[in-house]
């Protein structure tokens, strides 16, 4: 079933994911420009629109190296009249915030959505910012849809209102808005042509401090505007009657009216879509009574605009939220916790359902794949490394080797974001006389930022050994094309960049390629690279090369090429235990008897169990020269 | 009544189906949820599906909630009142979402986390909890899958049985769901495994 097929369809009604729906939603707003990260739990609002570009030939659509770039090209675009959007995950936003907070002081031409996708509870992340916040510190105009039902509307308002204020809108959702899926009404497609135009006015758009004093001014006489003007975003809505106000933002709006309506209680309920800034009608509104309850995901970014407008307007209403203690400050929002709130405030009882208390489970984390290159590659590093007797501390990354933290490979001691494994690389082995330093980082997000620390860890003399592990795509979140790849986002052949030119031209002296699905020859190249950097004290860098086993299947589907499994000789298999203890493939299970069994509906028949197996067991059905092509150059598209 | 008719009276009387979907990444929970909130809606329902994405993907374990004729979108603990689990483990971890009593229909498969060392729990045991604390249907749904050549329908099977249970009566049909399955796919497979359970 095509994913993205709604996304194009003819007006009526249609079951989608949340990002799908905001990318229809901005595709009937006429948006002519997208440029993106890929990251959880974004990544899909881009990969609908380059759907769209695919069926429709609009809108352009970009993958960015990074989400500052992101940002960037769209607000160039947005500066020269498009409508555009940047789409990134909460923590990329962090590295967008220099142009984000730039662009509140210019303004746009055309429109400007950039799209936060926060991850309360970080499912995918290393932490849950809740990034309305950087609407109350850049002074952006925040929007955030009252529950998946209100994406598409969301998406289309925010775009519209951007292009009506000309100035940048940020579109803040969550994880249950990107990640749910409900039913939505399917409005026409807006298709506008590109008739991008650019007259010179530095006043206008340069930031020089002159020019900036003054878009300071304007910014905050716009602020203030905004204010008298916010309550009437269409999607902001005000309900019911009764003695307690409920001011529910955001995907908060669900939890509240669902609440109230199981507890059978009658309350004011305030369903805000746009939380920064707090419109100053609602604020007033809200002062004239003496209970609010404030329900909100993520941090009290409402709560504490209202706290501090309650006490300008001398009002005595008592607030219930995240700063007393009312809800929880960590985590996503839960019915049965907004249920107990409303009861105690209204001073009603309530119980909540009684839960059993399972048997405890072992844990189940996400694992490196069955076929994926990495395994092999750490399974080589780890014998590269006992051989030259070295006690390494492996500063860590962001993608699917992360889950190189796990044993038996533990091949992650520190994580931090994008791009640290170098950075943090080169404090680490400063600060480290007797301890070599291994940063692992992966080809999209060496492309992302892991280029610019390369060359200072060359240019700081850092003795620093870098893999870069490169599978030719962006697989954690999905399989986006990236500089490295040789196409574009939306499949079609673009130029392609090679990391080796990179490395080499970053001033590293020592590059060595390998096939990370052979382990002698992953092992000896990363022997021959470390011993250069414990005897030189200068980086060097390992190339660990081998397509993500899941295109190469997907690969392997569309041209009809056999994927060959392993089954395992018993004659030979003495129940020593490596296959499945030191290499850990999902596909090898352990026998009663200790002897080794190969699950056929896992085995993707990769060939590495059959280097790993001092005694030959491990043997394919039939040897395909194909697939083992594929496995080393299989790319998406 | 036509069966429509008496599908779509679970919305209006504002009636709520809260399932619950577990099991371990790749075993098409996500396809699972999708059919069901297509068919769920087709009969005039309103539903909202909570997914995992991203890094849960990987082997790891995963839950997705599925609420029809509700607003919010995750099912708080306690208050499920059906599961459909792919998995034994995974069963068990999620059955804290349940009502006591609630109906679980699960495969009758175990997928041991791929942990060194790691000692797992036995079926026996699994099955035990299962049907001492709710009503229980297990399906092989994994075997027949692979006996019909395509592992992947196995969460289609699994379907095709809590509905044959009724499971999702009041709510909506079985025709319904084939009609979804049509749509998305045309006839096949995923047709024969909705009627072999």
């Amino acid at each position: 079933m095509p994913r993205y097929r709604e996304v194009v369809r003819e007006p009526g009604e249609a079951v989608m994911l949340g990002n799908a729906a905001i990318a229809r939603g901005f595709l009937e707003a006429g948006l002519q420009f997208a440029a993106s990260y890929p990251g959880t739990p974004s990544t899909e609002i881009t990969e609908a629109l380059a759907y769209a570009y695919k069926t429709l030939g609009w809108p352009v659509v970009q993958w960015s190296v990074n989400e500052k770039v992101a940002l960037e090209s769209a607000l160039g675009a947005a500066i020269a009249g498009l409508r555009s959007f940047a789409g990134m995950k909460h923590v990329g936003l962090n590295v967008a915030s220099d142009p984000f907070f730039s662009s509140a002081y210019l303004g746009v031409e055309g429109a400007l959505v950039v799209v936060s996708a926060d991850d309360p509870w970080m499912w995918s992340s290393q932490n849950e910012q809740d990034n309305r916040w950087y609407g109350v510190h850049a002074y952006v105009f925040t929007v955030e849809p009252k529950g998946v039902q209100d994406a598409k509307e969301a998406a289309c308002h925010a775009l519209e209102w951007s292009a009506m204020l000309k100035r940048p809108v940020l579109l803040r959702i969550t994880t249950r808005i990107a990640h749910s899926r409900t039913s939505f009404k399917l409005g026409p497609l807006k298709r506008i042509p590109i008739e991008g135009r650019f007259e010179k006015n530095p006043q206008r758009w340069t930031l020089i401090p002159e020019f900036a004093r003054r878009h300071r001014l304007e910014l905050l006489r716009y602020w203030e505007e905004l204010k008298a003007k916010a309550h009437q975003f269409p999607l902001n809505v005000v309900e019911g009657e009764g003695d307690v106000a409920v001011l529910a933002s955001g995907i908060g709006y669900r939890y509240a009216k669902e609440a109230l309506e199981e507890l059978g209680l009658e309350a004011k309920v305030f369903g805000l879509s746009t939380p920064v800034p707090l419109p100053d009608k609602f604020a007033e509104e809200l002062s004239q009574f003496e209970k609010v309850v404030v329900v909100e995901e993520g941090e009290p970014v409402v709560e504490l605009q209202l706290r501090a407008a309650l006490q300008e307007l001398g009002s005595k209403a008592k607030v219930f939220g995240k700063t007393d203690g009312s809800v929880r400050l960590y985590g996503e929002l839960d019915l049965e916790d907004v249920k107990e709130l409303l009861a105690k405030v209204f001073g009603v009882e309530y119980g909540r359902p009684k839960a059993l208390e399972p048997p405890k489970m072992p844990p189940r984390p996400p694992v490196l794949c069955p076929g994926c290159p990495y395994r092999s590659y750490f399974y080589a590093l780890k014998r590269a490394v006992n051989r030259l007797r070295v006690e390494p501390v492996y500063s860590g990354d962001i993608g699917c080797y992360s889950l190189g933290i796990n044993k038996p490979f533990e091949v992650q001691d520190i994580i931090i974001d994008m791009g640290a494994s170098i950075g943090a690389g080169i404090g680490l082995s400063k600060a480290l006389k007797d301890r070599v330093v291994i940063s692992i980082i992966g080809d999209s997000t060496f492309f992302h930022s892991g280029m610019t620390a390369l060359a200072d860890a060359v240019y700081n003399r850092a003795p620093l050994l870098v893999i870069v592990l490169d599978n030719f795509t962006t697989a954690m979140t999905g399989h986006q094309p990236h500089p490295g790849i040789g196409v574009d986002a939306a499949m079609r052949p673009a130029p392609r960049i090679e990391i080796e030119s990179v490395v080499r031209g970053l001033g590293v002296e020592k590059v060595v390629t390998v096939d990370a699905f052979n382990i002698l020859e992953s092992q000896r190249g990363t022997e021959e690279a470390l011993r250069y950097v414990l005897e030189n004290k200068k980086p060097a860098v390992v190339i660990a090369r081998g397509a993500c086993a899941l295109v190469a299947l997907a690969q392997a589907r569309k041209r009809k090429v056999e994927v060959p499994k392993y089954y395992v000789d018993e004659s030979k298999c003495t129940a020593c235990g490596i296959c499945y203890t030191a290499f850990n493939c999902p596909a090898i299970l352990k026998r009663e008897d200790g002897k080794a069994w190969i699950d056929p509906a896992l085995c993707v028949g990769c060939a590495q169990c059959e280097q790993i197996c001092p005694f030959g067991a491990f043997v394919p059905e039939k040897r395909v020269k194909e697939w083992e092509r594929l496995l080393r150059t299989a790319r998406p598209g | 009544m036509g069966a429509l008719a008496q599908n779509r009276q679970a919305g209006v009387r504002g009636l709520k189906l809260e399932v619950v979907i577990a099991g371990v990444g790749g075993q098409g929970l996500i396809t699972l949820a999708d059919l069901i909130a297509k068919s769920a809606r087709r009969a005039g329902n309103d539903v909202v599906v909570a997914e995992t994405h991203g890094l849960s993907q990987r082997g790891g374990s995963v839950v997705v909630y599925v609420r029809i004729n509700g607003s919010a979108p995750l099912v708080s603990e306690g208050r499920g009142d059906l599961m459909l689990a792919m998995e034994l483990i995974e069963a068990v971890r999620y059955s804290k979402f349940l009502k006591p009593g609630a109906r679980v229909v699960a495969n009758d498969y175990l997928v041991p986390p791929p942990l060194p060392g790691l000692e797992p729990p036995k079926r026996e045991e699994l099955v035990e909890f299962l049907n001492k604390n709710f009503s229980l249907e297990l399906v092989d749904a994994t075997k027949r899958a692979l006996d019909m050549g395509d592992v992947r329908v196995a969460n289609v099977i699994l379907l095709g049985r809590a509905l044959k249970v009724g499971a999702f009566d009041g709510f909506f049909s079985a025709e319904d769901v084939e009609e979804v399955i049509r749509e998305a796919w045309g006839p096949g497979r995923n047709l024969e495994a909705l009627r072999a359970a």
